[in-house]
């Protein structure tokens, strides 16, 4: 157990003060993607040309002696599910493989005008449908801390390459845990904001009514950092609201004496004895920081699952359904009619994962199941929101594990789906209820994969929860926090 | 229960094809997400309707001309093109 290293902060520091150029820095982070990335399969496109012609502006402000700002020079990566113009997209699918969009990501705009250095574009499950990274074309990302384990899923490359110190930060999308649930498999911090909290204008759909782009960082500051940067509203986004003004950084150390945390017993079932530990200590921690716990409860969410598996689908079956081979992406070669060309180039583009979700989508928005499925899930999900609602009148955030298990074995879960839905189990609740939640590292098990704690809080609370999860850091950044082998060490 | 033909008829509707020899493994697969699924019917608490997330109502901006994507640009990741059109095979 250590220190983080090359953390936002210290890389910053250390640019500023000469110590490195960010050249010499990008160049490093280069070498050891070059060597790391064939066991770790983080990366899927790697764009030195782009990243060291960013360095290069850096330096030449450097060298007039102009101010840089934080992110400015900071080596990082992006979910490839997140457009970069002229850079291949391709959501890990090989019906997107050779896709090159013609506009940037929002988040990607706001970033590059900071002069972030994008080293490459991150691993995911094929259209981040998937809680292993395993189902990405290219085969899944590892976890830095031993790769015969799951790096997670979906974001699994961007939390392999951050945890594996071949990235400062990266950006993921999160839309039932895909930033969280990684970040707390790879032992580091990731944040899912509130919806419309970030703008998603460039970030490929999978479930729109649930998708969030977020941060995944070393330190809680790293990831208040990033999301005070790109959470801009946006007129292209029509669900978009910015961050309300509501700046994470100057509040981040502020005390949590007298807070109130809630603990649901619907979040303590069903999961493994040394992640019950962690959360029971954490507790403990929050008590010695002047917090007061409120154990309390919220039966809804008992039903969160099947209710985001019925919903994501369905949204998922709607917007994939843009993929006919006509526009861009993959086309079969061999058809006659038009019929056959679309079914054609979906069967053979799409992975097994992505049809059975498009399938059970198409299902359950089906004549004759509609109200079955599809209407009772999203009056369900009208129960959870408002159950939230009512939990934040009591308590100010809520604390709970952010995976039922640490990492999994490679392949362990292989040919049985709903056995990896259950990863999900305590992630997507907050999906459905549209609000925030951070996951920061919070224990080591003894197989030695890290376990993460999950602060959740009302809408537009991320000042508040990031406050409270650098409280814990800061108590207990030194027992919980593991440095992997891999990459940079500075 | 989801049957052979439920997988076909939606299959169909999703515009993918199954292979017979999926078939089997798909109908068994899609019966358990299914059954999965199913808990929303048995859940005994109260539900509320649903509208949209954190109240969002809609951004609107006006309705001023801007400047669009180039054609040129966007006909390029298409892999049949001409003149500016997508190709696709005529209607039978």
């Amino acid at each position: 157990m250590s220190e983080a290293i090359g953390t936002i902060k210290k890389l910053n520091e250390k640019l500023v003060k000469k110590e490195i150029s960010c050249t010499e820095l990008t160049k490093l982070y280069l070498n050891e993607i070059d060597k790391c990335n064939g066991e770790l399969n983080a990366y899927v496109n790697i764009t030195e040309e782009t990243a060291l012609e960013t360095a290069k502006t850096v330096d030449e402000k450097l060298a007039k002696g102009m101010e840089i700002a934080p992110l400015e020079g900071i080596p990082m990566t992006l979910k490839d599910n997140i457009s970069t113009n002229g850079i291949e997209t391709t959501c890990c699918s090989k019906i997107l493989k050779g896709y090159k969009p013609i506009y940037n990501a929002t988040v990607w705009d706001h970033l590059k005008s900071q002069n972030a250095v994008m080293l490459g574009k991150t691993n995911l499950d094929e259209f981040a449908m998937g809680s292993t990274c395993e189902t990405s074309c290219f085969g899944g990302a590892k976890n830095p801390h031993d790769t015969d384990y799951v790096a997670g899923g979906s974001s699994g490359g961007v939390s392999s390459a951050v945890g594996g110190n071949i990235a400062a930060y990266g950006l993921g999308s999160d839309t039932g845990g895909s930033i969280r649930q990684p970040a707390s498999f790879c032992g580091i911090v990731g944040l899912k904001p509130t919806y419309g909290a970030v703008s998603r204008y460039g970030l490929i759909a999978f479930a729109s009514s649930l998708d969030q782009i977020g941060p995944i960082t070393k330190t809680v500051e790293d990831t208040a950092l990033v999301y005070d940067a790109i959470s801009e509203f946006d007129p292209k986004d029509s669900t978009s609201q910015g961050r309300r003004n509501n700046p994470t950084t100057p509040t981040l150390k502020n005390s949590i004496k007298g807070m109130k945390i809630g603990i649901l017993k619907e979040y303590m079932t069903g999961i493994g004895d040394e992640i019950a530990a962690s959360v029971e200590n954490a507790k403990e921690v929050y008590k010695s920081l002047g917090a007061e716990i409120i154990e309390t409860s919220l039966p809804a969410v008992k039903y969160a699952l099947p209710v985001y598996y019925i919903l994501a689908c369905a949204e998922a079956s709607s917007n994939l359904g843009r993929y006919d081979g006509i526009r861009y992406g993959y086309k079969t070669d061999r058809y006659d009619s038009i019929h056959e060309m679309m079914c054609k180039t979906r069967s053979e583009g799409f992975g097994a994962e992505v049809k059975r979700r498009i399938l059970l989508g198409t299902y359950v928005l089906s004549a004759g199941y509609y109200d079955a499925y599809y209407k009772k899930a999203q009056d369900l999900r009208g129960a959870i929101m408002k159950g939230f609602n009512e939990l934040f009148e009591k308590c100010d955030v809520i604390i709970a594990p952010t995976v039922p298990m640490t990492a999994l074995k490679k392949g362990q879960n292989a040919g049985n789906p709903t056995e990896n839905y259950l990863t999900d189990l305590c992630t997507v609740p907050v999906n459905i209820a549209g609000i925030p939640a951070v996951s920061v590292p919070c224990g080591v098990a003894k197989n030695g994969m890290p376990i993460g704690l999950q602060i959740i809080g009302p809408s537009f609370s991320e000042p508040t929860i990031l406050n409270a999860a650098w409280q814990f850091e800061t108590a207990t950044h030194d027992s919980v926090f593991k440095v992997s082998p891999y990459g940079v060490k500075l | 229960m989801i049957t052979r033909e439920d997988i076909l008829n939606i299959a169909l509707l999703a515009k993918l094809d199954v292979a017979e020899d999926e078939l089997d493994n798909l109908t068994k697969e899609m019966s358990a997400v299914v059954a999965f699924a199913d808990a929303v019917n048995e859940a005994d608490i109260k539900t509320e309707s649903f509208d949209n997330v954190n109240n969002l109502a809609n951004v609107f901006r006006s309705d001023e001309v801007q400047p669009s994507l180039p054609n040129e640009e966007i006909i390029k990741n298409a892999l049949d093109s001409d003149d500016g059109y997508f190709v696709v095979k005529k209607r039978a």
